[in-house]
């Protein structure tokens, strides 16, 4: 899907289907297997499986202490692959057209800059985390979930120390709010297909609570 | 003891290298221009990263190191003192080792960049390990630091080092030359001969070449006191 716009709400649609009902979370599943690369669609096959198994781990605890649990681990699933999706499928300067063509030149680029500044920094923690695994690996750590907060305490500074630097380096090239981005937005047939099957898996969804 | 890179050839899109070599007992440095893949063959001959083809053969090498470019990858540690212990170090000795004016109660991630690399590499530079991969060790340093490391360096008894650097200033006693170039790892050969096959020679070493005045070691000391010489 080329259409940054068409992704942004077929997102939206999918992640608000799956989240409101278990025939939700099916239709986008469907959606998934019907519209994504599926298992290309998934960039970091090591995160995924991490966020799945926590949603496994929660699901566990609320079916022993009585909820419904399995109803959870479905509709959470489906909203990863859609964010697994999302995410692989994004290319620089998305956001920030995005943003732009829904807020304008003033709150959307600066949203829209937030967020494409996000998604950069995240691509860049996955290499980040990667290396302060080995190293504390190679001190002998043995790596477990009690290694992910020293890990967490290093790129939390990290990231609050370069975004600190960012900002600045943005006010002293003279920054001070707004701007402007021209882009032409490739609106294809198949990408309205896929935005109209999400709208269809956000009525499914919604539909059983009427 | 040694390294082989048998053929190792690491491909990605838009971008390659490919590496022959053997590395043996001493101190060698490989040169390369930004992006040619100095840390991207470090990670391949710390077995971190696998090559596309080709192998990395560790003879008698029993342990191994790899210093990332930035230090705070690295840690683990609260506080300064923590961090020591985490390496199993006494930190009074390694604060005074790293020469840098802190407590040891002090917070690691409070360090500036050019402190916490000190304090990193003589964490690092303390450990006892048969192949020791240093990646961009000079960078955030200051001059008398990186003096200061080069002599650290120069101190290890034994084992394999290679410093993976585009440092063009100060060098520790090196054994061996390498040099990314074209997108392969190209053996220039031992000192002081490997400096006639050097395309990333800095300047001074350039000029003392063309003068024929051939350094022996590529320490401060060596090269003054090439260019001391008098020509023949």
């Amino acid at each position: 899907m080329q259409d940054p716009r068409l992704r942004l709400a077929c997102v939206l649609l999918l992640s608000l289907a799956a989240f409101a009902s278990i025939v939700g979370a099916i239709a986008v599943f469907l959606w998934w297997l019907a519209f994504t690369a599926r298992q290309k669609s998934i960039r970091h096959v090591r995160a995924l499986a991490a966020a799945f198994l926590l949603f496994i781990l929660i699901a566990v605890v609320m079916i022993l202490s009585g909820s419904d649990g399995l109803s959870y681990l479905v509709r959470m699933t489906a909203i990863l692959l859609v964010g697994a999706w999302v995410y692989a499928d994004s290319q620089p300067g998305d956001f920030l057209a995005t943003g732009v063509w829904m807020g304008g030149k003033k709150t959307g680029f600066e949203l829209g800059m937030t967020a494409e500044m996000a998604m950069g920094m995240a691509e860049g923690l996955f290499c980040d985390f990667s290396r302060i695994r080995i190293a504390s690996i190679q001190k002998g750590v043995v790596w477990g979930p009690r290694s992910l907060l020293p890990a967490g305490r290093v790129l939390i500074c990290d990231a609050l120390r370069r975004a600190d630097e960012t900002a600045e380096i943005l006010a002293v090239r003279g920054y001070r709010g707004g701007g402007t981005v021209c882009t032409r937005f490739a609106v294809t047939v198949p990408g309205i297909i896929a935005t109209l099957c999400a709208v269809a898996a956000f009525i499914v969804a919604i539909f059983p609570r009427w | 003891m040694r390294l082989v890179l048998d053929h190792v050839n690491t491909r990605r899109p838009f971008w390659s290298l490919e590496a022959y070599g053997i590395f043996e007992t001493g101190i060698h440095l490989v040169s390369g221009d930004v992006g040619s893949g100095k840390s991207t063959l470090a990670l391949v001959m710390a077995g971190l990263h696998a090559p596309t083809s080709g192998a990395v053969i560790r003879d008698g090498i029993g342990s191994a190191l790899i210093s990332f470019q930035f230090p705070e990858f690295h840690v683990t540690g609260l506080s300064v003192a923590e961090e020591c212990a985490s390496w199993g170090l006494e930190p009074g000795i390694v604060i005074r080792q790293a020469g840098i004016d802190v407590l040891s109660e002090t917070p690691v991630l409070s360090l500036s960049r050019g402190e916490l690399k000190r304090l990193h590499l003589a964490c690092i530079l303390s450990k006892d390990c048969d192949l020791l991969l240093l990646d961009e060790p000079f960078s955030s340093l200051d001059c008398p630091a990186k003096e200061e490391v080069c002599r650290q360096i120069s101190r290890r008894a034994g084992g394999i080092t290679v410093i993976f650097t585009h440092e063009q200033g100060i060098f520790p006693e090196i054994d061996h030359l390498w040099e990314i170039t074209g997108g392969s790892l190209v053996d220039c050969g031992r000192m002081p001969d490997g400096l006639r096959h050097w395309q990333h020679a800095p300047p001074l070493v350039r000029l003392l070449l063309e003068t024929g005045r051939i350094p022996a070691s590529l320490t401060p000391k060596g090269l003054q006191e090439a260019a001391c010489r008098t020509r023949d």
